[in-house]
């Protein structure tokens, strides 16, 4: 309720009203009046003047209407009130004028009605946009659900004319009673609103042409702010104060943003001659030019865009902290949900009202320590507390001089990118000027506005969206994007992907140059910096440096050609980089505006994403090492043994691409190693861990119903494989690869269970020991429950390979599958030239490369292998 | 005045839109769609789940343009969305009455 503020006075040039005003009178009057506060406000460029002489002009007028036609009597039983804006004394030049008749019955409603009419007919002929509303005091003291924010507006009602002690009885008495009454009610109602409000905004102050009163951090979240304090003063009995969440240094940037955004929204009103708040591109040329807000004279549109987020930001936090502070306190529910928070509490952070404080205040001057806080922030989802900001943010100095800067830095940055809770985290630590320190190639997008048709937000929070709309993949639950939310879920190092995220677009912040191109640079330096091993750091820049490639060719290309399709896979390289960047890409499309990613553009993508991964799939007996990619991947594999060259290449020779794009160069070298070693032993084994599954590499001669043999041993041993490649070179050296999980952590739990595994592996496939009798205890008791049914699909193709017939099974997965499925294509006479094998949850999806004797199967072989394959995969068990 | 329809290939967009700025036409509504003609859809596979890819993705471009311009534009698209292969797309023309600027209420080709 506002106490009667008095609008400052015009100014002593300000025209007296017409005594006796005719219409044409009372609306010259009001139009050369409305054009003095325009040259004050010009010559002044104060805001809040500017309002107080609006509302001051506009009491005039209103106050002479009244005596008019509805002249006043001490207990009339009547009174002229303003609301809203008005009533608050803020009235922007265009803003409406929000007027109450307020009456003690609704006698007197009908007896002024005809009154009513003629002020407002008349204040609308002046050039005002008039809200009017009648209501008894009865009406007044109600709350009405369906209109909360009349209630809202009663907050600021200002005596105008007429019966005082009416407005008073309303003023004094019904109005504290009724809010005292409905206090949770209009909270929780002012809380859906504004949540509302910032979701059509998409939650960010970061917007390139802002919305100064309704947007996150404009105007309307003052008001809100004011709101708050006003109810809870007088909820506990006092006579309301306005004031934001704190009354610190908080406080007083409040107020300072407060004078900034009035200022621009009147002069946005003045410049567009209308109740218009959006600070477009052009207006934030005219306002940087002239200075306006920034109290040092001009400054470029970037430098007044960085001017004006910071007054967002102030006010945005502000009204945020006293919302979450309010509901906090009200909410059983969100006690509740908090208490639950609570519990995450540890020995250095402790969660209280779902904000996070340091248990030791020392630890805010400790780099790690608040480092380990924005991985508590990620994973859990909670907010800085006040305290904990203005602590670090008085260790700034000393955490910015003691921040790790190399390879210790990423175990942090990995731990926040990885949470579901990352951007958040990320804004957190961009907040405090921490994330440029930490990773200083991000200060060149800093509060970055570049303009264009497209983009909605800054540079630096169009990048942070980006990793969040990865997260929220994960709990979305929008069908469109069900099938993107499950390749997240089959990359093998999210970490980074959204590391490349994080720095895909630092490269705008070089003006003039290819963002690409500069992006890449600015990645290179990070991981270099941060030490990162040389496949990692390869995988990061070729997301970077790609990062335009999918949606160029979804925009250029036709995505049903198969050229393009072919084209696409080639410069992917391998099916894992194909998945991350298209992950990325639908991150950076849809982090563009809300409405950038259409269902449209993310079918297409899709259908792009499975046409090249099907492609990878039929062209994997593809060899060509000397053409695109595969000929670097040769060379950084010789670069590590530079004086082996013939003899690598020669081991090179015959397998496919995809062997050398799809495995590190160290790896390969390894494999190398290995296959020199057969002449002296002809099974080599290497057995290590890999992304928390175990890798077992075996490099040895072809021989028949070898794939078999491995699967059936792994099975033996319970194994359970996840996945698994099998390839040969020209001189029938094979290098096989299964990745399993160790189910039941033999391998773990016992340490000299290795060695007797590898020993089994090895003696079997040497026919020293026979494999039946590892299989037999499993085929006893093996079985397991199926969760989700997957049918069962096999698919050939004798077109997309010139010397092998492809075979594509999709089943339920389950133990033992790849032995069932290998021991068939065995006993069909089939051998495995190439394997790729995986698993998606409950789905296997298996691919062979097939030849019989020599040759391709004929439509008949094939026929009577799908037929054998059906019977043994029918059954939800194996058969054998 | 002429209203021009265009359904075209996503991919040969932007040489449209280029080449129809080029001759003049500067005003045109884009719609991102789905559709067939003649060229009928077909079924791929990922993972062993099937997509019928029955409805293609196709991009419509609508402007509407004075009489005199319509043989140009015509030769314009045709040109530039040409591939040769069956999908390549169909032009729509119909006659418009009037057309008006709301911002300031021109009327017929001044509007346009």
């Amino acid at each position: 309720m506002s106490s009667e503020p008095q609008p400052r006075g015009l100014s002593s040039s300000g025209s007296p009203i017409p005594n006796q005003p005719a219409d044409g009178g009372l609306r010259n009057f009001y139009r050369q009046e409305f054009d003095r506060v325009h040259r004050d406000f010009v010559a002044t460029g104060s805001g809040l003047a500017a309002l107080s002489d609006r509302t001051r002009l506009v009491d005039k007028l209103a106050l002479t209407l009244w005596e008019q036609h509805l002249p006043s009597r001490p207990r009339c039983g009547y009174a002229l009130v303003a609301l809203g804006g008005y009533g608050r004394c803020e009235l922007f030049p265009h803003s409406d004028v929000d007027l109450l008749f307020l009456t003690e019955d609704e006698e007197k409603r009908d007896q002024i009605k005809e009154g009513v009419s003629s002020i407002c007919q008349q204040m609308w002929d002046c050039g005002l946009r008039v809200s009017p509303s009648t209501h008894t005091i009865a009406d007044c003291a109600r709350l009405n659900q369906e209109n909360i924010e009349f209630t809202l507006s009663l907050l600021d009602c200002r005596f105008l004319a007429g019966d005082r002690l009416l407005f008073d009885g309303l003023h004094e008495k019904k109005l504290p009673e009724l809010i005292a009454r409905e206090a949770d009610t209009l909270l929780q109602a002012l809380s859906s609103i504004t949540e509302a409000r910032h979701h059509r905004f998409g939650k960010t102050i970061f917007h390139l042409e802002p919305n100064l009163k309704d947007g996150p951090g404009g105007l309307r979240d003052c008001h809100v702010s004011r709101w708050i304090g006003m109810i809870l003063a007088l909820v506990a009995g006092n006579k309301p104060e306005v004031v934001g969440s704190s009354k610190n240094a908080a406080a007083s940037a409040v107020l300072e943003a407060i004078e900034f955004l009035s200022s621009i929204r009147c002069h946005l009103h003045y410049r567009h001659n209308r109740d218009d708040n959006n600070v477009t591109w052009s207006a934030q040329e005219e306002l940087a030019a002239r200075g306006i807000g920034t109290g040092s004279g001009p400054l470029s549109p970037a430098e007044w865009m960085r001017l004006y987020f910071g007054h967002a930001k102030a006010v945005y936090h502000d009204s945020g902290q006293l919302l979450k502070q309010v509901m906090e306190g009200r909410s059983s529910l969100y006690r509740s949900f908090q208490h639950w928070r609570s519990r995450v509490s540890n020995s250095e952070f402790s969660v209280v009202d779902g904000r996070v404080y340091l248990q030791q205040a020392a630890s805010a001057r400790d780099a790690e320590a608040v480092l380990r806080l924005f991985v508590f922030v990620a994973k859990h989802g909670v907010a800085l507390s006040a305290e904990a900001e203005r602590r670090i943010s008085e260790a700034h100095l000393r955490l910015v001089e003691t921040m790790p800067q190399d390879q210790s830095l990423w175990p942090y940055l990995r731990d926040i990118l990885t949470q579901p809770q990352a951007a958040n985290a990320l804004r957190a630590m961009h907040s405090l000027n921490l994330l440029t320190h930490a990773l200083p190639e991000f200060e060149a997008i800093n509060l970055l506005v570049l303009r264009d048709l497209y983009h909605r937000y800054t540079v630096d929070e169009h990048t942070l969206l980006a990793i969040d709309v990865l997260h929220q993949l994960k709990i979305d639950g929008d069908e469109v994007l069900r099938p993107f939310a499950e390749l997240l879920g089959e990359v093998e190092h999210p970490e980074l992907l959204y590391l490349a995220l994080l720095l895909h677009d630092t490269g705008k912040g070089l003006e003039g140059s290819d963002h690409v191109y500069s992006s890449l640079q600015f990645t290179q330096t990070a991981v270099k910096r941060l030490q990162f091993p040389e496949e990692d750091a390869r995988m990061v820049a070729f997301l970077v440096s790609s990062h335009l490639e999918i949606s160029s060719t979804m925009r250029r290309r036709d995505i049903y050609d198969p050229g393009t399709v072919a084209e696409l896979a080639d410069k992917m390289g391998t099916p894992e980089r194909l998945k991350m960047l298209t992950l990325l890409t639908l991150a950076d499309i849809k982090a563009v505006n809300p409405d950038a990613l259409t269902p449209w553009k993310a079918e297409n993508l899709w259908r792009l994403y499975a046409a090249t991964a099907n492609h990878f799939d039929r062209s994997a007996d593809i060899a060509g090492l000397d053409a695109g990619a595969s000929r670097g991947a040769v060379e950084r594999i010789i670069g590590l043994h530079p004086l082996r060259r013939s003899e690598i290449l020669h081991f090179l020779d015959g397998l496919p691409q995809r062997y050398v794009l799809s495995h590190p160069a160290e790896q390969v070298v390894q494999h190398f190693r290995l296959s020199r070693q057969l002449a002296t032993e002809v099974v080599q084994l290497q057995l290590q861990p890999h992304s928390g599954q175990c890798e077992l590499t075996v490099v040895t001669t072809d021989r028949a119903g070898l794939f078999r043999t491995l699967a059936g041993i792994l099975f033996g041993w319970g194994m359970d494989i996840t996945k698994a490649t099998a390839f040969s070179n020209s001189s029938g050296v094979v290098v096989d690869s299964f990745y399993f999980k160790d189910r039941f952590r033999t391998l773990e739990v016992n340490p000299s269970e290795r060695e007797c595994f590898l020993r089994s592996v090895r003696d079997i496939l040497l026919g020293e020991a026979p494999l039946e009798k590892l299989l037999e205890s499993r085929l006893r008791g093996d079985r397991q429950p199926v969760k989700l049914a997957v049918g069962t699909r096999i698919r050939h193709d004798n077109e997309c390979s010139a010397r092998n017939s492809l075979l594509e099974i999709v089943t339920q997965d389950r133990p033992g599958l790849l032995h069932t499925i290998s021991s068939t294509l065995t006993e069909e006479g089939c051998s495995i030239e190439v394997a790729l094998i995986d698993t998606e949850g409950p789905l296997a999806h298996d691919v062979f490369y097939l030849t019989r004797n020599g040759n391709k199967l004929t439509s008949e072989q094939m026929r009577d292998l799908e037929w054998a394959l059906a019977g043994e995969l029918s059954d939800s068990l194996p058969t054998w | 005045m002429t209203k021009l329809e265009a359904v075209i290939q996503p991919a040969r967009f932007e040489a449209v839109k280029d080449a129809l700025i080029e001759i003049g036409v500067e005003g045109m509504t884009v719609i991102e769609v789905r559709g067939h003609g003649r060229q009928k859809g077909h079924t791929e596979f990922y993972r062993g789940r099937e997509y019928i890819v029955d409805l293609l993705p196709k991009v419509k471009i609508e402007a509407v343009i004075p009489d005199a311009m319509v043989d140009k534009a015509v030769t314009t698209i045709t040109e530039a969305a040409r591939t040769g292969k069956i999908g390549d797309g169909k032009i729509f023309l119909s006659r418009i009455d009037d057309a008006v600027r709301i911002r300031n209420d021109e009327r017929g080709e001044n509007a346009l």
